[in-house]
């Protein structure tokens, strides 16, 4: 994700809330410290379908989030 | 003018504290650069006595520490070796322990972010592991021994202090486990009846290597009975099976470490080393019955659907991929016990040997003595 945003392509991590420092740190390590993180509810793994759709839910707002943020930005 | 002396000019090289040990204690534990036992205090003078064994550069990296991918210059290790405890000819090893956890097969990122509790296993073959006084006898993954102690609690220290692998943000380790303070042995290469391991993967018998491996601790294989290799390997095959093992889902490289006398007992059935990893292949599987329906859905269905997507409940799992993935080493000392060591799943091992600076292998740590 930090190399697609160095190219200038749009994008974001979906990271659970416990892992968001870890995120965090690591956008900074790679030098893309303002990359996006979609925040869901931890945890993802050993979820049921409905409990995965709830967490697309959370992340879909985020998302369209940042896309209209980077083009106000790119324009 | 100490050859250090430009290298501490660096911003945030020098920390200054009172001169007492239970003051420095307190500060490195509030900075974040501990392991949360007593340290000897990486003083200027220490470091650079720990560096009388480092014919490197001082200020060129060695290896980059994820996740922070600090720089593991000689110098930063050195301070964290004096803070470990160890004797200054331990420090090539430490060095050569960290250059191996760097290739990109053993995947350092992810065993030091992941939530499994892996951590490097550090296993040394030749004379350099002698000379350090590694222990390959009694009690060798246990407590006592200054070397197996220091070179990988240094090792760890480095993970932690260069690499930024701090709980909770770097290290996502959901429990851990007790082997990350120091996790370090050598093969008993004199009580081994085979090959030893870096023989086994084509270095020179008089080479020194570390073998790392991204282990969880060792679980122990009690066998007083058996008198046969099929019967040791039988007990070997019962413990290596595991439904929550990463190894039964992913590649990985497990390690069996026979103790002396299960060893003499197998080698004494006429069993090589490959034909311990052959039966073991074989014999070491679960059926799938064994597994929780979710995980049997969800998991060897879905995601291993190549292998198990219409699998019968009884098709066996097995716990290596290929016969070759089980490492065989021997190490202890007198009694009936082995030691099996699970792994990370996306991993491999990684072997290096202890080389001088010109490349050159090195027949003593004493080569790299510098100056």
């Amino acid at each position: 994700m930090a190399q697609l945003t160095k190219r200038g392509v749009i994008a974001a991590v979906v990271c659970s809330d416990s892992f968001m420092k870890l995120g965090s740190a690591q956008a900074k390590v790679f030098g893309v410290p303002d990359l996006p993180l979609l925040k869901i509810p931890h945890p993802l793994g050993g979820l049921s379908l409905d409990k995965v759709r709830e967490r697309a839910e959370t992340a879909l707002p985020q998302l369209i989030e940042t896309i209209k943020a980077a083009r106000n930005t790119q324009a | 003018m100490s050859a250090l002396t430009p290298l501490l000019k660096a911003p945030g090289a020098l920390i200054e504290c009172d001169d007492d040990p239970e003051a420095v204690f307190e500060l490195l534990c509030a900075k974040g650069w501990s392991d949360g036992l007593p340290v000897i205090p990486p003083t200027p003078e220490r470091v650079e006595r720990m560096l009388a064994f480092c014919d490197r550069d001082f200020d060129q990296p060695v290896a980059r520490i994820p996740p922070r991918y600090g720089a593991a210059t000689p110098i930063r290790v050195a301070a964290n070796a004096v803070m470990a405890g160890c004797k200054p000819e331990y420090f090539p090893l430490v060095l050569l322990a960290l250059e191996a956890l760097a290739e990109e097969q053993y995947n350092l990122y992810g065993t030091q972010a992941t939530t499994h509790p892996c951590t490097p296993f550090l296993i040394f073959n030749g004379p350099a592991a002698q000379e350090a006084g590694l222990n390959s006898g009694h009690n060798a993954m246990g407590n006592y021994f200054r070397a197996n102690a220091a070179i990988g609690r240094a090792v760890r220290l480095a993970l932690v202090n260069i690499g930024a692998a701090i709980p909770g943000t770097g290290d996502m380790a959901t429990a851990g486990t007790p082997a990350k303070f120091t996790f370090c042995v050598a093969e008993n290469e004199a009580r081994n009846p085979w090959e030893p391991l870096h023989v086994e993967l084509g270095f020179p018998r008089e080479a020194s290597t570390v073998t790392v491996v991204a282990a969880e601790g060792p679980h122990n294989i009690n066998d007083h009975e058996s008198l046969t290799a099929e019967g040791i390997l039988t007990m070997v095959a019962g413990t290596m099976t595991i439904t929550g093992s990463n190894n039964a889902y992913y590649a990985g490289q497990p390690v069996l470490a026979f103790g002396p006398e299960h060893a003499a007992t197998v080698a004494g059935g006429g069993m090589s080393k490959a034909d311990v990893k052959r039966w073991l292949f074989e014999h070491a599987t679960l059926p799938l019955a064994r597994f929780s329906k979710e995980t049997i859905e969800r998991r060897f269905r879905r995601k291993l659907a190549g292998q198990y997507a219409d699998a019968p409940l009884d098709a066996p799992v097995r716990m290596v991929s290929r016969p070759e993935d089980l490492i065989v080493i021997v190490t202890g000392g007198a009694g009936k016990h082995s030691q099996y060591v699970p792994t990370f799943g996306n991993t491999r091992a990684a072997t290096r040997a202890l080389k001088r600076a010109d490349g050159a292998l090195a027949k003593s740590i004493q080569e790299l003595r510098r100056g």
